[in-house]
């Protein structure tokens, strides 16, 4: 544990409090630990963009690239003579498989084409924070047709998107009912090397800075004085030297920098008035500058950050780091994000992909369904349809191909952390990072064991001098 | 002014009809000729772009819009899917003309 590698010694009080030490007392340096690490999000860069190509080449490969699996696994499951079918093969009463991709039908999703037209004369519907309701239907789809699911299945833990295998059989309705189902599951993993020492990997998401509240500032500043090891003693100044790396994922800047509003004021007003991420920016550079000078960064886009919408988000341009890019600690990485360190593979993204699977599906927490896309094998199984992508058409590169030992995902409301086990033996730590601005609290994941805890860096608010205040009175 | 016996309009129609269809079957005698010889063969091109417009409605490689046809065939040729090595030559020894490479619906917009 990280706490325990910085505890304060005995008698280490001497140290701090005592005389500046003379000429010839050499002060103890401590070595950051450097791992090996090679970045492996090769493919979600993207190089020369086109958007002339509709989204069902997205789905025509995924299904191509998820069927073979999926009938590997439905074989494993219901015995090698399972019939697998394609919907048109469908004979009525018999029991088989049959493989393709999940729509669900949902009433409340909005539709643009409910908003335009003109017979129904509906306003436009406000946002909700859930979509789903009691009918919603299941549809599954192959290369050629659709067919109804009803059964054994439970819609509201299913999204729009993921490919699964289903074992029942076609009713007179012309509805296929389901009596079991299975998913692709965790990807083979490739073991890996076991450390001597203790590594750790702190993980970051969710700054918001340049926001209206500067809550988290001090939070941040702890952080980082923390981690460069300008904090505490010769104990936690070792402790800092075991984080071999920091991961930013996503949401450095505050919602509140997105003002749409410029847009619709009259010129003469916006004139003068710079956008709030100048500042933000600003902000962001001259923190990472004092972290990218002690410790390698990987930096990753979320939701708020000005790169573009649609996922895979591209890395962060460097021009926007004039401080901070010279350092060639700096690592500037696309959302989602992989990358191999001392052999452990890391993958996640900044959680625009678990927040969309929550406002259609039934689950609330970020764990489970983190949970559920690696067992879907697949990280954004809602884009295209809910959650912008781009029109990928040779291969889809959210589709697991490796399983990775530590997954996650930023931006959470609260921290959760579980380490989960395949059926082949696979070992994953999931990790749902909590937000900063709203919590305060960081990951610190052990490289060694694969372990997680959170670090909080609170500060008294405003706010808790009210309480103690109120407290007093009787 | 009756007549001797009991007239119908419809005696002067009959005349009427019965001159035009007799000219109608005037008309109609020289039919077409039979269709003794076979369609016109068709070039080596047409078979070929008929081969390749097969090739785009094939369920089995995805959809075909919006991507050209060698980009399709590498598509398939990645997941396995084994598409046929003619269709491949085919595209690449005329790379330059759009009917080979783009599909069936390149026409249309988006």
């Amino acid at each position: 544990m990280f706490s325990e590698v910085s505890a304060p010694q005995e008698g280490s009080c001497s140290l701090l409090l005592c005389r500046p030490g003379s000429e010839d007392q050499e002060p103890s340096v401590f070595d950051r630990v450097k791992p090996a690490y090679s970045p492996c999000s090769e493919r979600f860069k993207l190089g020369e963009r086109s958007f002339n190509r509709q989204y069902a080449h997205i789905y025509a490969t995924r299904l191509m690239q998820m069927s073979p699996l999926l009938t590997e696994r439905a074989q494993q499951k219901w015995g090698a003579d399972v019939r697998i079918r394609k919907l048109c093969d469908l004979q009525m009463g018999e029991q088989c498989c049959i493989v393709g991709t999940l729509f669900k039908h949902m009433e409340l999703q909005p539709s643009i084409l409910k908003e335009i037209s003109e017979e129904h004369n509906l306003l436009p519907q406000p946002p909700r924070t859930r979509y789903i309701s009691e009918s919603d239907e299941l549809i599954l789809e192959d290369e050629l047709q659709r067919i109804k699911l009803e059964g054994n299945i439970d819609v509201d833990k299913f999204v729009t998107g993921s490919v699964i295998a289903i074992y029942g059989a076609e009713k007179n309705d012309g509805k296929f009912t389901v009596d079991d189902f299975c998913t692709a599951d965790l990807p083979p993993q490739a073991p890996r090397t076991t450390l001597s020492s203790d590594r750790f990997v702190l993980l970051l998401s969710g700054l918001g800075l340049g926001g209206s509240h500067a809550d988290s500032m001090l939070a941040l500043q702890l952080l980082v004085d923390m981690v460069t090891g300008h904090l505490g003693d010769q104990g936690e100044q070792s402790g800092a030297s075991t984080i071999s790396r920091v991961l930013l994922a996503g949401n450095l800047l505050s919602q509140s920098t997105q003002d749409k509003d410029a847009s619709t004021k009259a010129k003469y007003l916006t004139k003068k008035t710079q956008a709030g991420t100048v500042d933000a920016m600003r902000l962001l550079d001259e923190m990472l500058m004092q972290l990218v000078s002690s410790v390698p960064v990987d930096v990753m886009p979320g939701q708020y950050d000005p790169t573009n919408y649609t996922l895979p988000q591209q890395p962060l341009h460097h021009c926007m780091f004039p401080l901070s890019s010279t350092y060639p600690t700096l690592q500037l990485a696309s959302n989602p994000h992989q990358a191999t360190l001392d052999g452990v593979r890391i993958l996640g993204t900044s959680g625009q992909n678990v927040k969309d699977i929550q406002k259609y599906s039934s689950m609330d927490s970020h764990l489970e369904i983190l949970e559920n896309t690696l067992r879907l094998r697949h990280l954004a199984p809602t884009a295209p349809d809910t959650l912008g992508c781009y029109p990928f058409y040779l291969k889809d590169p959210f589709i697991l191909e490796e399983c990775p030992h530590v997954y996650f995902s930023g931006n959470a409301p609260s921290y959760q952390a579980k380490r989960i086990t395949g059926a082949e033996g696979q070992e994953v730590l999931l990790v749902a990072i909590p937000e900063f601005s709203s919590t305060q609290t960081a990951c610190l994941v052990n490289l060694r064991t694969l372990e997680c805890e959170p670090i909080r860096f609170s500060s008294f608010s405003a706010g808790d001098d009210e309480e103690s205040e109120m407290n007093i009175s009787h | 002014m009756t007549a001797k016996r009991a007239a119908l309009i419809t005696d002067s129609y009959k005349v009427v009809k019965r001159s035009r269809r007799e000219e109608k079957r005037e008309k109609r005698a020289p039919s077409p000729p039979q269709k003794d010889t076979e369609p016109r063969p068709l070039t080596a091109r047409e078979i070929e772009l008929q081969e390749l417009r097969q090739f785009d409605q094939d369920w089995r490689y995805g959809p075909c819009t919006g991507i050209s046809r060698l980009q399709r065939w590498e598509r398939a040729a990645q997941h396995g899917l084994n598409p046929p090595q003619e269709i491949r030559d085919m595209l690449l020894s005329a790379d330059i003309d759009s009917d080979y490479t783009h599909c069936l619906w390149s026409d249309y917009p988006l």
